[in-house]
C-alpha cells in the first residue's frame, strides 16, 4: 500500500516537472520562432522573379536557398541584417532569410548568361514560392514583376545636358521596357518593365539616378 | 551476417559525414557555376591557386570535367565545355532542409507541410517534393534522424564529449524530460503556422540552421577570396548559430540526445508519418541475455529489450551492433516472434 502510494507521488512529480518542461519547451520555440524569423514592419524588398505577392511568399518560402544556389549571377541573397544593412534596409516580421535582390549590388540577369529553358530560381523553388517561369520574351514579360524602374530626373545626366543612355543599353527589353529620348533621356513604359535592375545596377551616377522601387510601395501589379 | 550488421554503422557514419560534405560543396558548386557563366572561371582558379575557394573550385572544376559532356576537342586539345560543366553545377541545389539533384526535389516534410498549411493551398511541386522523403520514412521510419541530418551527427559527437567526460570522472547530468514534448511542439508550431501565415518551425530546425549556415559560411568564404583574404571565418555565420551552440552545451552538461529524444519537431513528424513501418528492430528472445548494453546503446534512450521500439525508434542500429548474442536484428513484423509482455 504504502509502495503504490510513493509510486503515485512520483509519477504526479514527474508528470508535474514534465508538463512544465514541456509548456516551457513549446512557449519558448514558439515565441523564439516569431523572434527569429524578423520583427517590425514587412520592408517593401525586390523579391527573385515569378516570386508570389509578398504576403503569399512569406507564407509559401521555406528559406531553403535553393533560389540563391540556382542563380547563375549571384544576385539572390537571403534577406539578413548582415546583407541588407548596407542598402539600409532591415527584414520585418517572417522576412529573415528569404530571398531578396539588391540591384545596386548585383541585379537579376533573365538568367541571360547562360543555357536553360527556365529562369534557374524558379526552376529550384520546391514550394511555388516562385512560380516556374518560362525563359521566354512573352512569359518573362507575362509572369515576372520585380519592381518599377523610377528615373530621378534631378540626378539623371541626360536630364541634365550631358547624355548618357547607360541604363537604355543594359535594359534586357531595350525600346520597349527603357527607351531613350532625345538626349538619351531614359523613359521607362511600365507595362514592359519587369524590375530586373540592371539598369539601376548600370547607372554610373552615385547615388543612382534610375531605381527599381519594389512592387509592393507602387501597389498591386 | 554479423559482419554486415556491424558494417552499418560504419556505413550510417560515412553517410552522415558525405551528407554534411555535400551540403558544404553545394554553394561552392554554385560559385563554381557563377564564374563559369561569368568566363571568369580560369581566372579565379589561376589566382586563387593554394587558398581553400581555389582548391575547392579546382576539385569541382576537375570532377565536373571528368563526368560525361564536361570536356570537348579544340583544336586538338581537350578544354571545359561551358554548357557541359553548367549543366553539372545547375544539377544541384539545397541541402538537408530542401534538396535538389539532377531534377530530383526533396524537402524536409515539416517545411512542406508549413509551406502548404501557411499558404493554404498544396503546390505541385510542394507535392512532387515530398514523395521521396515520404515513402522512405513510411518504409524504414524516422531514418532521416540516423543517416542524414547533420545535427544528429553533432549531436552524437556530444555523446562522446560526455563518455570524455564520465571517463575523467565528472559525472555530467541526465535529466529526463517527457518525450510527448516534440508532438506538442510539432501541433503548436503547426497550429501558429497556419494562424499566422508565416511557416515559423523552420528557423529554429537545426537542419534548416545547419542548411543556411553551412551557406553562409561557404558563401563568405568565396566573398573573402575575392577580397584578397583566404580561409573561412567566424563571420560568415549569424547568431543563428548560438541555438546550435546551446543546444550541444545543453546536452553535453544536462540531458542526453536533449534535442532528438524531446524536443525535435521535425523528428516527431518522422515518427508519426514512420508509425508503421514494416522495418524494425526485433529481440530474439532465446538468444537474449538480459545484459542491457543496447539499452545503454541507444541514442534515443529506448529500450530494445522491452519492445518500446514503436514510434520514437530511428532504426539508426546502435543497439544490434552492441548486442554481442546476435539477439537483436531488423526484421519485417511477419518475421518478428510474437512478444506481448506487459
Amino acid at each position: 500500500m504504502e509502495h503504490t502510494k510513493k509510486k503515485t507521488a512520483f509519477d504526479r512529480r514527474k508528470f508535474l516537472k514534465g508538463a512544465a518542461a514541456a509548456g516551457a519547451a513549446v512557449l519558448g520555440t514558439t515565441v523564439a520562432g516569431r523572434f527569429i524569423g524578423g520583427t517590425g514592419e514587412v520592408s517593401a524588398c525586390i523579391r527573385p522573379p515569378g516570386a508570389l505577392m509578398e504576403e503569399e511568399f512569406l507564407s509559401a518560402c521555406i528559406r531553403c536557398g535553393r533560389c540563391g544556389d540556382a542563380c547563375p549571377n549571384q544576385c539572390i541573397q537571403p534577406f539578413t541584417e548582415e546583407t541588407s544593412a548596407i542598402h539600409a534596409m532591415k527584414p520585418g516580421r517572417g522576412q529573415r532569410n528569404t530571398p531578396v535582390i539588391f540591384p545596386r549590388q548585383q541585379a537579376c540577369m533573365l538568367c541571360g548568361a547562360v543555357d536553360s529553358e527556365y529562369l534557374l530560381c524558379t526552376d529550384a523553388c520546391p514550394t511555388g514560392a516562385l512560380q516556374k517561369t518560362k525563359k521566354e520574351v512573352e512569359a518573362i514579360q507575362d509572369q515576372v514583376k520585380m519592381g518599377l524602374a523610377v528615373v530621378d530626373k534631378q540626378l539623371c545626366y541626360s536630364f541634365n545636358g550631358a547624355s548618357c543612355g547607360i541604363c537604355v543599353r543594359a535594359c534586357p527589353f531595350e525600346g520597349k521596357a527603357l527607351r531613350a529620348g532625345m538626349w538619351e533621356k531614359p523613359l521607362v513604359d511600365p507595362e514592359y518593365c519587369v524590375g530586373c535592375g540592371l539598369c539601376e545596377r548600370a547607372c554610373v551616377r552615385y547615388p543612382q539616378a534610375i531605381h527599381v522601387t519594389p512592387r509592393g510601395v507602387f501597389g498591386e501589379v | 551476417m554479423k559482419f554486415e550488421i556491424h558494417k552499418l554503422q560504419v556505413l550510417r557514419r560515412a553517410t552522415q559525414i558525405g551528407v554534411l560534405l555535400l551540403m558544404l560543396s553545394v554553394p561552392a558548386i554554385s560559385r563554381y557555376g557563377n564564374y563559369v557563366a561569368a568566363y571568369d572561371i580560369d581566372g579565379r582558379l589561376e589566382d586563387w591557386k593554394g587558398t581553400l575557394a581555389g582548391t575547392a573550385l579546382t576539385v569541382i572544376d576537375g570532377t565536373f570535367r571528368k563526368l560525361p559532356g564536361g570536356e570537348v576537342e579544340r583544336v586538338g586539345e581537350m578544354v571545359r565545355s561551358r554548357e557541359g560543366v553548367l549543366r553539372y553545377a545547375q544539377g544541384i541545389y539545397g541541402g538537408p532542409w530542401s534538396f535538389e539533384i539532377a531534377g530530383v526535389s526533396m524537402s524536409d516534410p515539416l517545411g512542406a507541410f508549413e509551406s502548404i498549411l501557411a499558404r493554404k493551398h498544396v503546390a505541385y511541386v510542394v507535392a512532387i517534393s515530398l514523395i521521396i522523403p515520404i515513402v522512405l520514412t513510411l518504409l524504414f521510419g524516422r531514418v532521416f534522424c540516423s543517416w542524414i541530418c547533420p545535427m544528429g551527427l553533432l549531436l552524437e559527437l556530444t555523446d562522446k564529449i560526455r563518455s570524455i567526460l564520465r571517463f575523467l570522472e565528472i559525472r555530467p547530468r541526465n535529466v529526463k524530460f517527457l518525450r510527448g514534448t516534440k508532438y506538442a511542439l510539432l501541433a503548436v508550431g503547426l497550429l501558429l503556422t497556419t494562424i499566422t501565415a508565416v511557416p515559423i518551425l523552420g528557423y529554429a530546425y537545426p537542419p534548416a540552421i545547419i542548411n543556411r549556415e553551412g551557406h553562409d559560411l561557404i558563401f563568405n568564404a568565396f566573398d573573402r577570396a575575392e577580397t584578397g583574404l583566404s580561409g573561412l571565418s567566424i563571420a560568415g555565420l549569424t547568431w543563428m548559430s548560438l541555438i546550435l551552440l546551446a543546444i550541444v552545451v545543453f546536452e553535453v552538461l544536462v540531458s542526453r540526445r536533449w534535442w532528438c529524444r524531446y524536443v525535435c519537431p521535425g523528428g516527431g513528424l518522422y515518427s508519426i508519418i514512420g508509425v508503421a513501418r514494416p522495418i524494425r528492430v526485433a529481440l530474439v528472445e532465446s538468444k537474449c541475455t538480459h545484459c542491457s548494453d543496447c539499452v545503454v546503446a541507444c541514442p534515443l534512450g529506448l529500450n530494445p529489450k522491452n519492445d518500446q521500439m514503436g514510434i520514437e525508434c530511428d532504426n539508426c542500429g546502435a543497439c544490434i551492433s552492441s548486442c554481442h548474442d546476435d539477439a537483436l536484428k531488423y526484421a519485417l513484423p511477419q518475421w518478428q516472434a510474437c512478444r506481448k509482455r506487459k
